[in-house]
């Protein structure tokens, strides 16, 4: 499995990476969501998984998960949304426009297991 | 949500629970709603927040706090840290914190990218505190602050 992780912060995508692995994910990464469309396309087979942050430079998380639901291509992406936009209104846009799930920082690494194990991604149980 | 000015405890919840989730997973080293005895603002991290409510929220330590930070959240050692990643860590900090504050806040507004400044204080003209909180960290201050711009906005 393969799961991609789209956060500007560096030690963000560290923590992501970090519990992603630990759950058997291959993982990669990107700092906003134009490079993350640039590392789908150029992918042959695109991720299971994507852990996206909000609130980033030159396309944010709510324009990738909005291009990532248009494209057919990319249909078997489960899109996770992983920021500090926590009002409801928010979290209603972000799976209006897609996503999966929705996960405010700061988070638990439960937090994302519990997420994961809901989506059917990680057995019930998966320690990170 | 009800939407009102966050208070202090607000804000004490919020910085508590970034510390307990990033910087202090084993709780030895917890984040303590107490003034260090010897204030320091090296390091100053903020975002600013526009919409229906306008100002920022900063997070200002000392340049060791902001060390052990950078070290705590990406996972290396002291000495190994790097100027880049304070900048990183403390943005994020202050992001988090920043997107917890917003939440409290009257919709809609929207959070800008941190800025973080190193051996520097940003100038946050016309703004009023609206409650802040100053913490001690492995015995280095740490100050988080809700500032409110006083600066009406004209129309037209």
């Amino acid at each position: 499995m393969h799961a991609m992780v789209i956060d500007d912060s560096r030690a963000m995508r560290l923590i992501l990476k970090r519990i992603a692995g630990q759950l058997g994910f291959e993982v990669s990464e990107a700092a906003n969501g134009k490079e993350a469309l640039d590392l789908l396309a150029a992918a042959d087979n695109p991720p299971e998984l994507a852990l996206v942050d909000w609130n980033m430079p030159e396309m944010n998380g709510l324009e990738f998960v909005t291009a990532v639901r248009a494209d057919p291509r990319y249909r078997g992406i489960t899109l996770m949304m992983v920021t500090t936009e926590g009002e409801q209104s928010q979290i209603v846009r972000a799976l209006a426009a897609g996503a999966h799930e929705y996960v405010i920082k700061p988070f638990t690494p439960d937090a994302i297991v519990e997420k994961l194990a809901l989506l059917g991604l990680v057995p019930n149980g998966a320690v990170a | 949500m009800n939407h009102t000015t966050p208070t202090d405890d607000d804000l004490r919840v919020i910085a508590e629970q970034v510390w307990s989730s990033y910087l202090d997973l084993d709780g030895a080293s917890p984040l303590i709603a107490k003034p260090a005895d010897a204030p320091s603002h090296e390091v100053c991290a903020s975002v600013s927040v526009t919409g229906a409510w306008r100002g920022h929220v900063v997070v200002r330590c000392s340049a060791a706090a902001s060390r052990n930070a950078a070290a705590a959240l990406l996972g290396v050692e002291l000495d190994d840290v790097t100027p880049d990643d304070v900048t990183d860590a403390l943005g994020e900090l202050a992001n988090i914190i920043g997107g917890n504050v917003k939440s409290l806040l009257p919709e809609p507004c929207a959070l800008s990218l941190p800025h973080v400044l190193v051996h520097g204080e940003s100038g946050y003209p016309q703004v009023m505190e609206v409650c802040g909180l100053e913490a001690t960290w492995l015995d280095e201050p740490v100050t988080v602050s809700v500032l409110e711009s006083t600066v009406v906005e004209r129309v037209g």
